[in-house]
């Protein structure tokens, strides 16, 4: 393995952002059908693009105005949410995005709350679940979205919050894991999701926690990464989905933290910056930020603390009174290996 | 291969007029496209400021869900426009066929076809799309949430009924199929009673049968054992109900001892991977349920997996250890 990629390069992965938010500034037309294809997503890209800027320390390098207008000019006034790309359609996940961004930028007296809550709260349906959109596709996805916006915004209360989890504990399978649906397999992003809400909603005693937890640890392959559901590939973003799970169920210690940290400091792409999913491939913003926040989870020296619930600054989480109970690992200080034990593994204080 | 002709150059949509992508002054992500997406989505945002629902938006919809299948305003509006224009919904699910198989991952495909099953109600021909889907890439998340949506929706006992068979075939082709373990507990267990399984004894009896004889072919599958875990916390029966299935497989091949073909406890097969990490697994769990003395046993057993047979996981073992010693304590 070549030396450069056992550190970070946060200077690279700082510009490889930057980059993509500046190519917009070019007037002339690029031709790139994979930048258009992708519009159903710029504004998760955004959040994905400033949380990995946030977390490796340089919020500052997107600059602030222009992200906020372009999330305002988002606003689907119809709906009352927020589409991906001016002209879309609002849908759930862009709306937390928006506003994901809008409180990591300070600057959520743009929103207007009210309609936003109403316009999220439209989407839960009878069953508990919630909807993505008008378009009727459900997911839990969509309902940890829905309990994490809602909590962002201070209106949690507004939420149903046996209904929400009644369909979650549906979802739960034999093995301990949850899916999106019922009946649906478990995997892990789907038991992030569900962890997540739970934990923001204080309902953790649902889950069978050892039974999970293992479930969990056995997502680690021999090379050290994280796959989805037993079987699969490894993929660094489960690196973040995985991790923080058993940060929320006090069980970080189950994973080889070094062999992890190994694995997503070697898909980094060390010419142009960014991580890919896996070693060799393409990087691109989504698993820069998996994998840089799954780094500061695990403690890698130099990072900023992130709050594996809401999967933002935890230091913004934190100010806001939301912090729940969960684990990181000691932020080290130098470079070299350690082992995560019992002892040097973080818990916070439930916020009261 | 040259590009289809513009809808700008075409007389028979000079009556539409093309509204561009917005680009405000100075947007943070504005979008670059090719001439051919442009055109045709400039065309789609013209028709939607109209209102039009008609055969050629169902043209102009399908040139864009092709170009790009995410969009899913434009699925949107094809679903809508079908059904303006009184459309033959059968022959819209045929068409998406292709479309299926060439954007498997992507989650507008699947859903559309669960709006168009809701008006046509065929739900057996659409089990065998599917398993066709499977074919293409078997542990697809998406097709098996809508097979497993398919099959609770309309609730129709001769569908249930030919589940096993089409796990059966799923799992003979590759074992390790965790989706299709999955699929199995869920139509077995999670589903309702269907005909035919009434006799729940009858029906757990089969499934350990069925699962032990699975790891007696291949041992190390995490799958199988995760499956028979399911099935006796589900009926709330204790793991060492099964000691004396798994103990064979926490030996090595030298130390078997099994002649008899014994239907309740298949030994492992010949070049069977020996000892088996999650049936050494599996006997610490019942030693430590078993407290006491047992607890230290279990201990060397997690000992045993943390050093050698499951190094990779050798933090939690060095856990279990430490929490199996502490219970012995107090």
């Amino acid at each position: 393995m070549s030396h450069e990629k056992d550190l970070l390069l946060v200077p690279l992965h700082v510009s490889y952002i930057q980059n993509l938010g500046k190519a917009c500034f070019l007037q002339h037309n690029k031709n790139d059908l994979m930048y258009h294809l992708t519009a159903h997503l710029r504004m998760n890209a955004i959040y994905w693009g400033l949380t990995a800027l946030c977390t490796m320390g340089h919020p500052e390098a997107l600059a602030r105005d222009e992200m906020i207008d372009y999330v305002m000019s988002c606003w689907d006034e119809e709906a009352g949410g927020f589409g991906a790309h001016p002209d879309h359609d609002a849908h759930i996940l862009s709306t937390l995005s928006a506003i994901q961004i809008l409180v990591t930028q300070d600057a959520i007296e743009k929103l207007d709350i009210d309609r936003v809550v109403k316009f999220i709260l439209s989407l839960q349906q009878p069953s508990g679940v919630f909807a993505g959109d008008s378009f009727g596709e459900i997911d839990t996805r969509f309902s940890y979205i829905a309990v994490n916006a809602l909590s962002l915004l201070g209106r949690l209360e507004d939420l149903d919050v046996d209904k929400t989890v009644n369909y979650i504990v549906q979802c739960r399978n034999f093995d301990g894991g949850f899916g999106s649906r019922v009946g649906a397999e478990s995997h892990a992003g789907q038991v992030f999701v569900c962890c997540a809400a739970l934990t923001i909603l204080d309902r953790l005693d649902v889950i069978d926690t050892p039974t999970l937890s293992w479930w969990l640890a056995e997502r680690q392959l021999p090379n050290g990464g994280l796959n989805g559901r037993p079987e699969k590939l490894e993929d660094v973003c489960y690196s973040f989905w995985v991790l923080s799970s058993l940060s929320m169920l006090k069980k970080l210690h189950y994973i080889d933290s070094d062999k992890l940290t190994s694995f997503i400091l070697s898909a980094q792409d060390p010419e142009g910056g960014g991580i890919a999913d896996r070693p060799g491939d393409m990087p691109d913003v989504f698993h820069t930020h998996f994998g840089v926040a799954g780094l500061s989870l695990l403690g890698y020296p130099g990072l900023v603390d992130i709050d594996p619930v809401f999967c933002m600054p935890a230091a913004l989480i934190e100010k806001k009174g939301l912090r729940k109970g969960w684990q990181a690992l000691e932020r080290r200080t130098g470079y070299e290996k350690s082992s995560a034990t019992v002892e040097n593994v973080l818990e916070s204080e439930h916020a009261t | 291969m040259t590009e289809p002709t513009r809808y700008a150059d075409r007389p028979e949509w000079s009556d539409v007029l093309p509204v561009e992508q917005y680009e405000n002054a100075n947007p943070l992500a504005p979008i670059f496209y090719t001439n051919e997406y442009k055109d045709a989505t400039n065309y789609f945002r013209g028709i939607i400021k109209t209102g039009e629902k008609s055969q050629r938006v169902l043209e102009l919809t399908e040139h864009i869900i092709r170009l790009n299948p995410a969009h899913y305003t434009a699925w949107q509006y094809r679903y809508e426009t079908l059904l303006a224009i009184d459309s033959n919904l059968e022959d819209e699910l045929q068409l998406m066929d292709e479309l299926a198989i060439t954007h498997l991952k992507t989650y507008q495909v699947w859903h559309h076809r669960r709006l168009l099953m809701l008006k046509i109600r065929k739900p057996a021909a659409e089990l065998v799309f599917i398993a066709k889907t499977f074919k293409v890439d078997a542990k697809n998340y998406h097709t098996w949430s809508y097979r497993q949506w398919l099959l609770a929706y309309f609730n129709d006992d001769e569908l249930w009924g030919g589940e096993l068979d089409f796990v059966e075939d799923l799992l003979y082709a590759d074992i390790r199929n965790n989706s299709a373990w999955h699929h199995r507990f869920f139509t077995v267990f999670q589903s309702g009673v269907h005909d035919g399984e009434e006799n729940r004894e009858r029906v757990l009896k089969r499934e350990l049968i069925y699962v032990k004889q699975s790891i007696s072919l291949v041992p190390n599958n995490a799958s199988a054992w995760n499956y028979i875990r399911g099935i006796l916390e589900h009926h709330s029966i204790p793991y060492s109900r099964v000691t004396t299935f798994v103990q064979p497989y926490t030996l090595s091949m030298d130390e078997q001892t099994a002649d008899l073909v014994d239907l309740d406890n298949p030994p492992p097969s010949k070049g069977a991977h020996l000892p088996c990490a999650f049936a050494i697994e599996f006997f610490a769990d019942i030693y430590e349920a078993e407290g006491g003395d047992s607890m230290l046993k279990a201990t060397e057993l997690w000992k045993s997996l943390g050093n050698e047979y499951d190094i990779a996981r050798k933090k939690y073992w060095e856990h279990r250890i430490r929490e199996g010693l502490r219970a012995i304590q107090t």
